[in-house]
């Protein structure tokens, strides 16, 4: 059944005083349930507002964007609840414990098997001996195994990762990006991620650069896949 | 370096730090958490500078009062004659005296009748100080020189019209005829009446011997014309043989001063209430500032600055943030100081605005003083953590606690430097700690158990309760401001609408439309015989003797406390002692031990509970009361209270009737009587047989509870208004300080794919959860403070109207929770970009 993201024709700008800002124009995307995409490009060229045009979060100054499921075809808007995110400050509740920040959409959705699958998840992503502990008792890496977990306990079609390890050192990034590729890949759902990383990027099936308001597609050289 | 040139290194960086600190304050000031500090500041200030103006005014009001309208340079009241010997040795000591004879009467004209106090002066009257008259309502008061003539009589305007009589009419007084000759304006020794708004007439001292009155129930007053060392003299005079008797001369304190303190003193334990709620505002704005402070310090020492210019950054902006609220506090507080002065002319006649910059400014200071110890906990943070720990925000350690814990001290202080009512002020506190001790144990009792409860649930409502109990400490002090709130704003209401309903219902439950507040043996006899013979129902009767206090312990009344208190001011008149060999049906024992029957131990007695604790005394205390002419000393064997139900009059004081053998004084009876509007017309002639029977019918009770009704209506609004803004700021303050938890947990649920509708019904039923558990904290906090406050200190039976007291509480608590959602609505406006962008 198919299940994707597309964009036509988006252009996205805004006004600061005087001056019209552009971002891009006339953008062309489509991405898909099960595949993985990097965004890549220098700081100030759009990549953010790109991912919350293709997230559904924010309007486009013009073009169409549409979300295809099955034979539905919705507006962006409608995608909402079939999306998780990852963000680089890792944004877990310092008040929670491990569990229960990934516990927390699932006990939103009223699942009464949130625990135990909050533990499974924990469990995939190498964190089964620290369930108790709360962020602050954990490091950076082990933070962000916890969003991993927590994003994709409620199985949305799409991830979209935003930095997810510009706050990592080069070993405990290598580990989050076998997870999060991996876990995506397993559990059938699209992964956008935006990055300065070029490690990062490559590891995604298809890579695009934005800048100066032009979108290019890029090949990948290396394709990495581990078991997560 | 040298010493001069550091100060001149430190000078600069005051200068510079004052900049910095001004350049911030300006950029914070329409921050919430800035706006907050700045309400509740200013609310408090302006409390307490207009209470210290008004009283500063009415003090030196006092003073000057006392020294112009004495009437004499010494006063010396009592409420038997000098004997000879006694007279002589007064005129030992000064010849210039004026005796003074004052008898409260009932004085009738045809069918009308009106309560009078009726003095008779002498020949030498006045003997300093203007006596002004006129010979009708129309003309203009003249200086009279003397008293009244044999056989005429002078009436005040208001006694004019109270009996429909005119100059030149004749009025009759237990069957002797005088002329009504002058209207009566102002007596010079009016001062000594203090606050009481008695009719008056006054006539010649040769008149008063020929009407008869019984020798006890004259008062007797002497002014003196006196130098300051003959005044010396005097009272030590007095000290020595009459020490029942009272002396007020123009070095001493006016009779006023008692009653003004002791309602300043009232007032203060009003404002403890507002500091209470002052420092829970704070201390949820605290969190905010430290946050800020401590991240805008981390970013200073990371650049190289000290850990000092952080501090005194801090403290400047702080100090900026109070300096620019006084002048609009001052303007507002001369105001209030303006409106209550007219508020209150009636009390003190005469009395005018007046600005008093010494007691501004100690004002001023003391709560600044507070303020700062409350705002301590943010300079602590910053002076006790790292670098590091500033920058991720570290709010808990010894600082912290260290904070918590001089709030607590200044809040003692302040209650205990303003306590007046020793009993009453620890009830307070009690039901304060009661209600907080309440809303802890509910707010972790109620969140456990439902989240518990709720497990195997699903939905929005398990998840609010889940992230409530996770959350259980911030959530709990947001719980307390607002329930504190909630109890001290539904205890007042409910005390101003029950001291209200009382009033107001006083006619209907109370036994006897007529109380008879004191009759002399003759009387009480004729009264009993015209009942039987009217068919008229004398409800109670109980008799009692004047008694005056004058030392406990053998220590002397004046020495005891320094403090004025309710029982004090009661005690330095003569007050109604009542014999009864059993305990009265309207009294409960509720500590010691009730004489037997036939005891022959008469030197006991059962005092008031509350009078105990409010004097510090205790089973087994001697007191030594003037009783007639001789000394009594009784031993307090027990104390009681009085018990709703078996009629309405009580007596402080009793003592088993085994005593009457051993004191020689007059007896009286206080009663009270039914009578029916038609029996009504039967009392002008009793009170022209007895005109000195103090009798009041309810309807004058009930005219004076009203007045004073309204004055308490008063007062508790603005008081209630006080707190409603003070709420409203709490309420605002602790959304304040979770509002960036809460942006962040919205956030982080939108980025779940929810919507801004789900954090909305999540606010609400947070709301409702937090609402509830604050009711129930209330309400219970309410019922015992009720239970604790209402008999002891307002003679109420506390008989809680639930349904009242549960509608108030939904509409205070529907303006919370909307207040509160409205309020959320900050932490609404977030979104998953604003995670996005948190880099």
């Amino acid at each position: 059944m198919p299940c994707y993201i597309e964009l036509k024709n988006i252009s996205q700008s805004f006004q600061t005083n005087d001056t019209k800002v552009t971002l891009f124009e006339d953008l062309n995307l489509t991405m898909s349930r099960g595949k993985s995409y990097a965004i890549t490009g220098p700081s100030g060229a759009g990549k953010s507002s790109l991912l919350m045009l293709i997230s559904g979060l924010e309007q486009a100054t013009s073009g169409i964007g549409s979300y295809v499921n099955g034979e539905q075809k919705q507006s962006l808007s409608e995608l909402r609840s079939d999306i998780g995110f990852i963000f680089q400050q890792f944004h877990l509740l310092p008040e929670l414990t491990a569990l229960n920040n990934v516990a927390l959409p699932l006990k939103l959705r009223g699942d009464k098997t949130a625990l135990a699958k909050a533990k499974h998840w924990l469990e995939k992503v190498g964190l089964q001996h620290r369930l108790d502990h709360k962020p602050s008792e954990l490091s950076g890496g082990e933070q962000q195994r916890v969003a991993i977990a927590r994003a994709l306990v409620f199985e949305p079609k799409f991830i979209f990762a935003d930095e997810p390890t510009g706050n990592l050192d080069q070993n405990s990034a290598n580990e989050i990006a076998d997870i999060l590729f991996t876990c995506c890949q397993e559990n059938n759902a699209g992964l956008v991620v935006v990055t300065h990383s070029e490690a990062l990027a490559e590891r995604a099936q298809h890579r695009f650069s934005l800048a100066e308001g032009q979108l290019c597609l890029q090949e990948n050289k290396l394709l990495k896949v581990a078991s997560c | 370096m040298s010493a001069r040139k550091q100060a001149i290194k430190g000078g600069v960086m005051l200068i510079n730090n004052s900049k910095l600190a001004w350049h911030f304050y300006q950029q914070e000031y329409r921050s919430p958490h800035q706006r907050l500090l700045r309400w509740t500041q200013g609310i408090l200030l302006l409390f307490i500078i207009t209470l210290g103006q008004t009283s500063e005014s009415i003090q030196s009001y006092l003073n000057d009062n006392l020294q112009s309208l004495l009437g004499a340079d010494a006063v010396l009241s009592q409420a038997t004659a000098l004997t000879s010997k006694q007279q002589n040795e007064l005129t030992a000591i000064t010849n210039n005296l004026v005796q003074i004879q004052e008898v409260k009467t009932t004085l009738t004209h045809e069918e009308q009748w009106q309560r009078t106090k009726l003095k008779a002066v002498d020949a030498q009257y006045p003997l300093q100080g203007q006596l002004l008259t006129s010979t009708s309502l129309n003309d203009k008061e003249t200086a009279t020189f003397s008293g009244p003539k044999q056989g005429h009589i002078w009436l005040d305007a208001r006694l004019l019209a109270g009996l429909s009589i005119n100059i030149g009419d004749y009025l009759q007084i237990a069957n002797q005829t005088f002329l009504v000759a002058r209207i009566l304006h102002h007596e010079p020794d009016r001062l000594m009446e203090g606050h009481n708004v008695d009719m008056r007439a006054m006539i010649n001292s040769r008149d008063i011997t020929s009407l008869g009155f019984a020798p006890d129930l004259i008062h007797y007053r002497y002014l003196i014309a006196a130098t300051d060392s003959q005044i010396e003299t005097l009272i030590t005079w007095q000290q020595e043989n009459l020490p029942a008797a009272q002396v007020h001369h123009k070095q001493g304190n006016h009779p006023l001063a008692l009653f003004w303190k002791r309602t300043e003193n009232f007032m203060g334990l009003a404002s403890i209430l507002l500091f209470f709620m002052a420092a829970i505002a704070i201390n949820q704005l605290t969190q905010v500032h430290i946050k800020k402070d401590q991240y805008f310090s981390a970013i200073c020492m990371s650049l190289g600055a000290t850990k000092s210019t952080g501090i005194q950054v801090s403290m400047l902006k702080w100090l900026f943030g109070l300096l620019l609220i006084i002048p609009i506090v001052l303007a507002l507080s001369a105001i209030s100081h303006w409106l209550i002065i007219n508020w209150i002319n009636e009390t003190f006649a005469e009395l005018t605005w007046q600005w008093h910059l010494t007691s501004m400014a100690s004002s001023i200071l003391a709560v600044a003083i507070i303020f700062a110890i409350f705002h301590a906990p943010v300079w602590l943070s910053l002076r006790n953590n790292s670098v590091a720990k500033l920058f991720t925000g570290n709010q808990g350690g010894v600082s912290h606690w260290l904070g918590k814990l001089s709030s607590l001290v200044v809040l003692a202080v302040v209650v205990i430097s303003y306590s007046d009512n020793a009993l009453l002020t620890l009830m307070m506190i009690t039901a304060i700690a009661f209600t907080i001790v309440i809303m802890i144990v509910i707010s972790w009792s109620s969140l456990t158990l439902g989240e518990k409860l709720c497990q195997n649930f699903s939905g929005l409502i398990p998840f609010s309760l889940f992230m409530m109990k996770q959350r259980l400490v911030s959530k709990s002090t947001q719980i307390l401001g607002v329930g504190l709130s909630a109890f001290l704003l539904l205890f007042t209401l409910m005390l101003m609408k029950d001291l209200g309903a009382t009033m107001a219902s006083y006619q209907r439950q109370h036994d006897g439309n007529i109380i008879v507040s004191q009759a002399t043996k003759p009387q009480m006899d004729f009264i009993e015989h015209w009942a039987e013979q009217h068919s008229i129902d004398i409800r109670q009767a109980k008799p009692f003797m004047y008694a005056k206090l004058i030392a406990v312990n053998k220590q002397s009344l004046a020495e005891l406390s320094n403090k004025p208190s309710d029982s004090l001011a009661t005690f330095s008149r003569a007050i109604r002692l009542h014999w009864s060999e059993a305990v009265p049906k309207n009294n409960a024992v509720v500590n010691g031990q009730w004489w037997q029957n036939d005891s022959q131990n008469w030197q006991q007695i059962s005092l008031e509970e509350e009078v105990m604790t409010d004097l510090g005394l205790a089973l087994g205390d001697w007191l030594t009361f003037f009783i007639g002419q001789q000394q009594v000393e009784l031993k307090i064997v027990a104390s009681h209270v009085f018990k709703p139900g078996a009629g309405s009059i009580t007596f402080w004081v009793q003592m088993p009737p085994a005593a009457l053998a051993h004191i020689q004084s007059a007896h009286y009876s206080m009663a009270s009587i039914e009578l029916t509007q038609q029996q009504q017309a039967l009392l002008p002639a009793l009170w022209q047989k007895f005109p000195t029977l103090r009798m009041v019918s309810l309807k004058e009770v009930t005219k004076r509870f009203d007045s004073m009704l309204a004055m308490i209506t008063k007062v508790i609004s603005g008081f209630s208004l006080m707190i409603i803004i003070l709420a409203s700021v709490v309420i605002l303050a602790s959304i304040n300080a979770l509002e960036s938890q809460e942006k962040k947990k919205n956030s982080i649920i939108m980025s779940f794919g929810f919507t801004r509708k789900t954090c909305l019904k999540l606010n609400i039923i947070e709301w409702l959860v937090t609402a509830n558990v604050t009711a129930i904290g209330a309400i219970l906090g309410t019922y015992f403070a009720g239970v604790l406050i209402y008999q002891s200190q307002f003679s109420l039976t506390y008989q809680p109207d639930f349904i009242w007291l549960f509608a108030t509480l939904a509409i205070i608590l529907s303006v919370v929770t909307s207040l509160g959602i409205y309020a959320s609505r900050h932490s609404l406006q977030s979104s998953v970009k604003q995670l996005m962008s948190d880099t």
